[in-house]
Order: C-alpha cells, then sequence, then structure tokens
C-alpha cells in the first residue's frame, strides 16, 4: 500500500498539471465573455445613474433619480404586467399542448410518424416570418381568422385582433404559442421514450386504463422535462423582441408592450440611455432570479 | 520526404506522426508551442491588417460613403443604383458606396454610427431625422458649398426645411408633404360628387354616405401607429383643429382644442372609418384596388399605386386626386415627409461629397430619371424648365406645387419630439379604441408629455 502511494502521487500529480494546464485554455473564452457579456452589464449599471442620451454628448451622474422615476412610470409597470401574462400564458398553453400531442402520437408507427415531423415545423420557421404570417392573418379588414370564425357563425362582426389591447395580447400569444408547442412536444416525446418498458407493462398487467397509465405512470416521468422546458421557454419569452415588434410595435396603447420592447424604445428610438439603463437593470435583475431558479432546478433534479 | 523544409523534425521512424514526437516538456514541444504561437499571432495580425486595410478602403479619398432607405426598397433600388452608375461614369474619379438601411432603422443606426465615430460621408434623411442627427452634432453645416446662387434655385420653403438652429445641414432631395387623396370612383358610388372634403366635418358627412353604401371600402387612410411617423401623418390634422400636443418643453395636451381632435379621431375609429394601429403603407394596396374612399399620404402613392394596378397616368388621375388636408379652423396645413440628403462632420471627402449630393436633388438628369418616376416626388428647383417642367405639367403635381407646398409647416422635431411621440400616439389610440372619457385621455396624455419633454 506505501509502495503505491509515490506512484499514485506522481499520477495524480501529472494530472493536476494537466488540469491546471486545461484550465487556462479557459481564458480566452472567459475574456471574451468579459468583453461582450461583462463589460455591457456594468457599462448599463453605471449608465443607469446618468441622464445619458444620445442627443446630447454630455451626461452627468443624477443617483437614483431614474429608479425612482421607473416606479411612477405607468408604462414600466404595464409592460412588466404585459410580460407576466405574455410569459406565463404562453408557456402554460404552449407546455399543456406540446404534453398533449405528444401523448397523441406517442403510439405513432411506420410512416405516420412522418406527422410528428410535420408539426415540429413550427418550431423551425423563424420568428420573424410567423410574425408577418399571423399579422396578416389576424388583421381587419381582410384577415383570414375573422372571415373563418364568421363563415363558422362563432362571431357576427369581424374582433379586433390586432386594435385592441386585449386582443392584441391575446392574438400575439396565439402566435408564440404556436411557435413554442413544438418544443414540448419534442421533449415531452423524448421524455416519454424513457419511461421504461417494464413500468408500462406491469400498469398494463394491472389493468390500468389509458387515464390512469397517463396521470399515475407516464406524468411522474414527464415532470422534469417539464420543469426544464417550462423554465427554458419562460426565459426566452421574457426576452421575446422580434415576434411582438414585427406583429404590434407594443401597441396598441401600450398594450403589447413587454419590458424588452420598453427598453428598445426608450433607448433607439427615444435615445434616452440612462432610463433606458434602469429598466433593463430591473429587466436583468428578474431574469437573474429565473436563471438561478432554473440552475437550481437543475442541480437538485434526481439523476 | 522533404516537404516544406520539414525533413530535420521527421521522426526516425519512419510514417510516424510528428507529434507523437513532442513530448510534453521537450526541447521540440517547446519549439512546436512557440511555431504554433506565431502562427496564431501571425494569423489574427494578418486578420486585423485586413480588417483595417478594408476600413481605410471606405474612407480613402475617392470613395463616398452614402447611407440611404432608398437602395433598400424594391420600388426604388433599381432607379438609386442607376443614378451611382450614372454618377460614376460622369466621375470616373469618384466610387459611391451604397450602404441601404430600412427607413425604420436608418435613424437609430445614423445615430449610433455618429457616437462610434464612423458614420457615411453622405446620407438620405427625413423630417425629425434630420433633427435628430443634428442634436448630435454630428452633421456638417453646408453654409460654404451652398452659395447664394446655388439657394436661389431651391424651392426657398424646401431649403429651410434644412436650416436648423440657424445652419443649412441639410438640402432638399425630394419634395413630398402630405396631402389628402379622395377616389372618384368610391366617391360616385355612393351617390356623391367626387370633389374633395374641405373641411373634417364635410369628411364625416361624405364618410358616412360612403361607409353606409360600401362597408368594406377605408374611408379614410390615417397613420395611427405608435411611431415619429404617425405623429408626423397627425400633426397636420391637430394643427387643423388648433391643437399642438407640445411646445418646447411644455406640454399642451390637454385643451378644448386637442379634444376636439381626439373627438374627430375617436368617430373615425368607432364608426369604422379608419383601422386603427396601421401603417400608412397598409391603405396602398387596397388603395389600387379601389378600396380606400381617401388617404394621408404623399406625392409618391401614385406611383406605388401605379406598380399595384399598372394603371396608366389618364386612368389614375381618372380615378384619384390630390387635395390640401381638410380643416377645422379654415386653416390647411400639410408637414413635408421629403426626402434630404445631408453631410456628415467626419466625411473626409466633403467637396466630392457635395458634388454628389447637389447632382442628386438639382442635375436635370436624376430629377427626370430618378425624383419623379422612381420617388413620384416634386424636384425640389424654384424654376424648373425643359424636360423636368413637362414632367410636372399633370394635375397632381400642379396641386402638390400650388396648393400644398406653400401649407407645409415643420412639426416640433428634435429631442422633445422624439422623447414624446410614443405617448402622444398612445392617447391617439386610446382615444380611438377605448371608451374613456376625451378629456380623461387628454389629461392623462398631458400627464405623460409633461414627464416626456420637461427634460
Amino acid at each position: 500500500m506505501q509502495a503505491a502511494l509515490p506512484k499514485a502521487t506522481g499520477r495524480v500529480r501529472r494530472r493536476r498539471q494537466r488540469t491546471r494546464w486545461f484550465d487556462w485554455m479557459t481564458a480566452p473564452a472567459l475574456i471574451v465573455l468579459a468583453v461582450v457579456v461583462g463589460y455591457p452589464i456594468v457599462d448599463a449599471v453605471l449608465v443607469s445613474f446618468t441622464n445619458y442620451s444620445l442627443y446630447t454628448p454630455l451626461h452627468h451622474y443624477v443617483g437614483g433619480v431614474n429608479y425612482s422615476h421607473l416606479s411612477n412610470d405607468p408604462v414600466f409597470w404595464k409592460s412588466l404586467q404585459n410580460t407576466v401574462i405574455f410569459t406565463g400564458v404562453s408557456v402554460a398553453v404552449g407546455l399543456l399542448l406540446g404534453l398533449g400531442l405528444a401523448l397523441a402520437l406517442e403510439r405513432l408507427r411506420g410512416p405516420w410518424r412522418f406527422l410528428r415531423a410535420i408539426l415540429l415545423t413550427p418550431w423551425a420557421v423563424p420568428v420573424i416570418v410567423t410574425a408577418f404570417l399571423f399579422e396578416f392573418m389576424f388583421t381587419n379588414p381582410g384577415g383570414i381568422i375573422n372571415s373563418l370564425l364568421e363563415t363558422a357563425g362563432l362571431i357576427h362582426s369581424p374582433l379586433p385582433w390586432l386594435t385592441s389591447p386585449t386582443w392584441a395580447l391575446t392574438a400575439v400569444i396565439i402566435a408564440n404559442v404556436w411557435m413554442q408547442a413544438p418544443f414540448f412536444l419534442l421533449i415531452f416525446t423524448a421524455a416519454l421514450g424513457g419511461v421504461p418498458d417494464e413500468v408500462i407493462e406491469a400498469a398494463r398487467i394491472d389493468r390500468a386504463r389509458t387515464w390512469s397509465m397517463i396521470a399515475l405512470i407516464k406524468l411522474p416521468y414527464l415532470r422534469n422535462a417539464a420543469l426544464v422546458g417550462a423554465l427554458l421557454m419562460i426565459i426566452q419569452n421574457f426576452n421575446n423582441f422580434p415576434l411582438i415588434w414585427a406583429m404590434t410595435t407594443g401597441g396598441p396603447a401600450y398594450g403589447t408592450s413587454t419590458l424588452v420592447i420598453y427598453v428598445y424604445q426608450l433607448a433607439f428610438t427615444s435615445f434616452k440611455l440612462g432610463y433606458a439603463s434602469a429598466v433593463g437593470v430591473v429587466w436583468l435583475v428578474l431574469l437573474m432570479i429565473i436563471t438561478s431558479l432554473f440552475i437550481r432546478t437543475l442541480r437538485s433534479r434526481p439523476a | 520526404m522533404q516537404i516544406l523544409g520539414l525533413r530535420r523534425k521527421q521522426h526516425p521512424v519512419e510514417g510516424a506522426p510528428l507529434r507523437s514526437a513532442a513530448r510534453p516538456g521537450s526541447c521540440q514541444a517547446r519549439r512546436y508551442r512557440l511555431v504554433a504561437t506565431g502562427a496564431v499571432l501571425a494569423l489574427v495580425s494578418g486578420g486585423v491588417a485586413a480588417c483595417s486595410s478594408g476600413g481605410s478602403a471606405g474612407g480613402s479619398k475617392n470613395v463616398i460613403t452614402f447611407a440611404n432607405w432608398a437602395a433598400a426598397e424594391t420600388n426604388t433600388a433599381p432607379g438609386v443604383a442607376a443614378m451611382i452608375k450614372k454618377y460614376e461614369s460622369l466621375h470616373p474619379g469618384i466610387t459611391i458606396k451604397s450602404e441601404p438601411i430600412s427607413f425604420t432603422d436608418i435613424d437609430q443606426q445614423l445615430v449610433g454610427e455618429v457616437k462610434a465615430g464612423n458614420p457615411p460621408d453622405v446620407a438620405e434623411l427625413q423630417g425629425g431625422y434630420t433633427y435628430d442627427l443634428a442634436a448630435t452634432g454630428g452633421l456638417q453645416p453646408l453654409s460654404s458649398f451652398a452659395t447664394s446662387s446655388w439657394q436661389s434655385s431651391i424651392i426657398p420653403r424646401e431649403l429651410g426645411l434644412g436650416k436648423i438652429s440657424g445652419q443649412q445641414v441639410a438640402i432638399p432631395w425630394t419634395v413630398a408633404p402630405l396631402a389628402l387623396w379622395y377616389n372618384k370612383t368610391v366617391m360616385r358610388k355612393a351617390g356623391l360628387k367626387p370633389t374633395p372634403p374641405a373641411t373634417w366635418a364635410q369628411l364625416l358627412t361624405d364618410a358616412k354616405a360612403i361607409h353606409a353604401k360600401e362597408p368594406k371600402v377605408i374611408v379614410l387612410g390615417n397613420d395611427t401607429t405608435s411611431r415619429e411617423y404617425g405623429l408626423d401623418v397627425n400633426w397636420p390634422i391637430m394643427r387643423s383643429f388648433g391643437a399642438v400636443a407640445f411646445s418646447g418643453t411644455k406640454a399642451t395636451a390637454n385643451t378644448p382644442a386637442m379634444q376636439k381632435y381626439l373627438t374627430f379621431i375617436r368617430t373615425i375609429g368607432k364608426d369604422g372609418y379608419t383601422p386603427e394601429n396601421q401603417k400608412q403603407g397598409f391603405f396602398r394596396q387596397p388603395a389600387a384596388s379601389n378600396q380606400v374612399a381617401f388617404t394621408i399620404d404623399g406625392p409618391y402613392v401614385k406611383g406605388v399605386v401605379q406598380s399595384l394596378n399598372h394603371a396608366s397616368n389618364q386612368a389614375f388621375y381618372q380615378t384619384w386626386a390630390a387635395a390640401p388636408l381638410p380643416t377645422a379652423t379654415g386653416t390647411h396645413y400639410s408637414i413635408p415627409t421629403d426626402h434630404q440628403l445631408v453631410m456628415f462632420k467626419n466625411s473626409p471627402n466633403k467637396k466630392a461629397a457635395w458634388e454628389f449630393m447637389n447632382w442628386l436633388a438639382t442635375s436635370p438628369y436624376a430629377v427626370s430619371h430618378y425624383t419623379i418616376p422612381y420617388e413620384g416626388s416634386i424636384p425640389p428647383l424654384a424654376h424648373p424648365s425643359g424636360t423636368v417642367a413637362g414632367l410636372l405639367n399633370n394635375p397632381v403635381s400642379q396641386v402638390f406645387v400650388k396648393q400644398i407646398v406653400p401649407e407645409v409647416v415643420i412639426p416640433a422635431w428634435g429631442a422633445s419630439y422624439s422623447a414624446a411621440y410614443a405617448d402622444v400616439m398612445a392617447g391617439i389610440q386610446n382615444a380611438m379604441i377605448s371608451s374613456t372619457p376625451i378629456p380623461s385621455v387628454a389629461s392623462t396624455m398631458q400627464t405623460a408629455v409633461t414627464g416626456d419633454v420637461s427634460g
């Protein structure tokens, strides 16, 4: 045992040497991250305490004025509220739709499996294309959605899909759900493939019915996939800019303005970089909370 | 086996890879590392050199960079390309490098470029964009280039649009004030005389008749999107009611005149005469198929409509005509949607840049081959002659030159405008779609605009 020790120590030392050398390999990536992520964040925090506007070359420190203005800014609170509704409803409906589709398509065999591939295509369509597609479909007059609803006798006059704040938010959420339900379909299909055959067989021997099989056997196996998928989509939807901007530009009357839209408007159409940075910092903090929740969930996930 | 001089480093065992000979820490391994580091440094420095040489090419004395949205739009891109080709053939020492940027993005992109210190030499701007760029201090005053004889050749009012804080920082390229376009065919079908309404009240009366007869026809094309351009379009309507949303750093959004304007806006929204939150461009497609009765647009709408329905000039004039925007107080207003040309202070080629700008805006060739046919706009020439005068001898151009250009007022463009437009448009949209009492809408707008313009 004692004789083996020096040999082992030498191996460990060599491994450590290699590891140290390997650690240095991360330096370029860390430098890049510091430049493209770290520096802008630090700079945004600093700018949020100034009255920086792109119009004027001079700007100065104004303390917490931007943050106190934020607390009294109705557009900020409206945007925050819209962000929560847009994200929450999109993820919840997308998840349920994806789950339903995954369960319905689970038993597809042979050429019918092609159907699953077709259902995944909305996920591959560029966001901007989806946005214009749905804008044309919802537009009034002339949109196909109102036309179909009228033909089916569900409505008697066209709905103001993109011209009423409530309906506009609904229209944007529908487009978003169409785009991201396939993502949930994909992860649930993969998770369903991981349910052990013996468990399914045992349930069948016990004459479990379809609903019991889904609720008591399959859903517990899908819990982790649902959690990871939902958290990823929450982060993605929190940052969803192109879909909303292309469909409604945040209107009408701030009806679909989310935090990311508001930051863009402040920074790039009103050029108020100081105030935009303050909104951006709040937005960043919220995203960091969600991200840390995501990382903690991943770490605590059982193998 | 002497390939690339590597024979001396060949491993004693023939065919074994070179890398296997480099034991960690050995002299050979260090040499390889040194060679690899050298290669990486050479590549990086080569790349940097290539980038910097590419950058300097853009700033060399014979290259004029020209940022514009005309090259980014399907209708005008071939025309701009042809103009550049022609100019380069007339000036062999000059190369024009066109930078296509969409109309929506050009303002923020150029403001960013000025701040970063790398703006183009020349740019195409419009309305508030010129004021935004002037506020950054990045525009070159043009007084030393625009001689008094040159100035006398330009329509004085149009020349004045490029004068900001006493400095001539922009010259007019295409003249395009907003007018009321009316569709004579639709009016006749509704049993109306095909004459333009002179007042907004008259327009509402006509609208009622048209909507009753043809419910699917859009009665009034009015841009109510939350964009600076949305406010541009609504500015002359507001003014014709005697309303102004703000003046300098003072909000004036809650006045009886503004409430009258908002009531008018509510009527056209609630009675289904105007689809809310739609861009001006939205109305052009239905206009081409006689599905629009009135629309507020510039002279260029003629070209767009004709490109869509392939109508001849004669057929177009039989269907469409332009008139001053109606009024509620007796005075008619319009605003310019002119395209202007500016030069940036950083330009190393100011003289060449000016010559290019001047040629685009005033040369008979550019006016008759681009401004009129591609832009569908009026040239800024005070005394057009020859071919240009002939091209302007039509009912639409004459209305614009004689009636609408003199009515042009400049909106309160600048920092306050950029800060407040979103809240003003939110108020307008609220008036159109909500049932909130108009005084309350005006009061909310006043509070929001006060916050925007008070600094």
